[in-house]
């Protein structure tokens, strides 16, 4: 543990940091605007120019805001993960649910394409609306599936290994479309699986981080028993805790985060495996009084860190989201694990 | 309203205080609900009641039944039938929390957490009370000091847990079933995989709990020769449903305790309370 002092010293920095990337998210893409604009742009003076103003309004500020909403969405339920089931393997891909949600994003874009089911023109917005719901849909009943389950079950370690199968299953499924599905569909279903923050309206961007802030106040609530459950099912039942029903609630919340973010943006690799991590290392602490709001800070803030990088490249050619939040964040885990494993041994 | 009131914690530990028993098994069938419908019955039928103040050593070979009568006591595991009575209230209409106030364990449980410090897992001890936020009201921090001084570890107050030594680890568990105030601390195996000196401080400790801090012990142990040094009540449990119960001397004496150990070649010697090679 390290000291409150200290703490507190990174809780400031934190939030800061996330003002910072988040303006620079907002400043830096394929058109760079400059930052009198982009002031202008956020305290509505009417200075701005036109077209900057419309590029930060409809496209930067609605993907800075799901990016952020989705990195603290996949931090909170990779920790809630990683607590339930006493597994620092665990994250939003273990459970089978994001492939739920590819699955149902499959059926809608493959079977659908199969079908002639192809729509054009002004029905493309009921598209993108479709296939978030075909994602949502598919997310939701692989959750319901493994809350079945849990409940029937109530050891962990049987819940998670069911859920990888479950997740085997899916993909394999998917796969299998796949191989049956014409080029145009499959570029199509593709792309939806390399993930990107920048398909949300503003209206939906912000919905999302209403969303995801309401379930993390909710989650606030559990500080305690997410501690208990630190020292084993056993221990947490003596303190008084219902721990089969606690572990239900705790992979209904993330499951639905998960459902959440990947419905609209993809599936977005290693963030919820990574953040709680990360926020160990750096807190040195276990206490979820301290790492709820710390993989808040740190899921928002690396999330937007990554969004950025996707945009380095310039021009109109980002690079996939998947792609960035894997390359940065397996190193990243990689480096915590071995620094916190020479810390603790020493 | 007021039958709520009757059953709260507090009530119990009052009633418990008169009429000195603090638990009663009655008809107790215990052991494992596998899948499906198959029950592994390890004993039929416990009949037992354990009153204030004592320190009951359960003795009895590996798969004898212990560890599971110790968890279906707290309702860690369901019992599969019979009932458990504390202070005249059935365990099944208590809820956790409440069972929480009225007893403590400490299991064999490892914890794999790296971060936890001493404190933070003495701290959990006070999760059946306080506030739902998880911050400690200034009773609790009171209660947590205490707890950390009745064992002896103040100095390991803010050392992480998993950098301590077995035995200092047993007596930060100890620590936190004291902090959680309950009348009835249970252990299963205290004193394994500690070192002989340490295995006599941990049952110094318990004894200390019993004399000066009116709490009453039941612990599972192999120790069998130290058991028989502190205990001032045995179980002794056997397969095929084999329970005895006594005071130490009684049960040496009559021969139960070398019948329990039976192997070919040891026996237990009454006179110096150790088991030697049959010459």
């Amino acid at each position: 543990m390290i000291s409150g002092k200290h703490t507190n010293v990174i809780f400031i920095i934190l939030p800061l940091l996330i003002v910072l990337l988040f303006l620079i998210n907002l400043w830096y893409g394929s058109v760079v605007i400059n930052w009198i604009d982009v002031w202008d742009t956020l305290i509505f003076s009417g200075n701005a120019n036109q077209s900057s103003q419309i590029i930060i309004l409809q496209y930067r500020l609605p993907q800075a805001i799901t990016a952020m909403s989705v990195g603290i969405g996949l931090s909170i339920s990779g920790l809630l993960l990683q607590t339930t089931f006493s597994n620092p393997l665990a994250g939003p891909s273990v459970l089978g649910i994001s492939a739920g949600a590819s699955l149902g994003v499959a059926i809608m874009v493959l079977l659908g394409g199969a079908v002639g089911l192809e729509l054009s023109g002004a029905l493309l917005i009921l598209e993108d609306l479709s296939i978030v719901l075909a994602a949502f849909a598919g997310a939701i009943v692989v959750l319901l599936i493994i809350i079945f389950v849990s409940g029937k079950v109530g050891n962990a370690v049987t819940i998670l290994i069911i859920g990888i199968m479950i997740g085997y299953l899916v993909s394999a499924i998917v796969g299998t479309m796949q191989f049956f599905s014409s080029a145009e569909d499959l570029h199509a279903f593709i792309l939806w699986g390399l993930g990107s923050f920048s398909k949300t309206s503003v209206v939906q961007s912000i919905s999302i981080l209403v969303i995801t802030l309401v379930v993390m106040v909710a989650t606030l609530a559990f500080v305690k028993p997410l501690n208990a459950m630190l020292l084993g099912q056993q221990y947490a039942v003596s303190s008084g805790f219902n721990v089969k029903l606690l572990q239900s609630v705790f992979i209904l919340i993330s499951g639905f985060l998960i459902a959440l973010g990947t419905a609209f943006t993809g599936p977005i690799a290693f963030i919820g495996l990574a953040v709680p991590h990360i926020a160990r290392t750096v807190f040195r602490t276990s206490n979820h009084r301290i790492l709820l709001p710390a993989v808040v800070l740190i899921g928002a803030a690396l999330t937007l860190g990554c969004n950025f990088i996707s945009k380095l490249p310039g021009y109109d050619a980002s690079l996939p989201i998947n792609a960035v939040t894997s390359i940065v964040g397996a190193p990243i885990v990689i480096w915590v694990i071995i620094k916190g494993r020479r810390m603790s041994n020493g | 309203m007021d039958n709520s009131k009757l059953n709260s914690p507090e009530n119990i530990k009052t009633q418990l205080t008169s009429d000195n028993q603090l638990l009663r098994i009655e008809n107790l069938r215990i052991g494992y609900n596998l899948s499906g419908s198959k029950i592994v019955s390890l004993h039929n039928n416990i009949n037992i009641t354990v009153a204030e103040g004592e320190f009951i050593a359960m003795l009895g070979p590996n798969g004898a039944g212990k560890s599971t009568l110790l968890k279906s006591l707290t309702a860690i595991i369901p019992s599969l039938s019979g009932n458990i009575y504390y202070g005249g209230k059935d365990l099944n209409n208590l809820s956790r929390k409440e069972i929480a106030k009225l007893v403590a364990v400490v299991l064999t449980d490892k914890i794999a957490d790296r971060y936890l410090t001493a404190y933070d897992i003495v701290g959990t001890g006070r999760y059946p009370y306080g506030s739902f936020t998880g911050n400690l009201t200034s009773l609790d921090k009171e209660k947590i000091v205490d707890a950390f001084t009745v064992v002896g570890a103040e100095e390991l107050t803010n050392r992480v847990y998993y950098s301590l030594s077995d035995g200092e680890k047993q007596k930060i568990m100890l620590a936190r079933a004291i902090a959680q105030d309950t009348p009835l601390i249970l252990l299963d195996e205290p004193t394994a995989y500690i070192d002989s000196p340490g295995k006599v401080i941990i049952m110094n400790l318990l004894n200390d709990l019993v004399l000066k801090h009116n709490k009453t012990i039941l612990l599972t142990t192999h120790d069998t020769e130290l058991a028989l040094n502190y205990a001032t009540r045995l179980w002794l449990l056997g397969k095929e449903n084999y329970f005895e119960e006594g005071n130490p001397a009684d049960m040496i004496n009559s021969g139960l305790i070398n019948k329990l150990f039976d192997r070919e070649g040891v026996v237990f010697n009454k006179n110096n309370r150790r088991f030697e090679i049959k010459n």
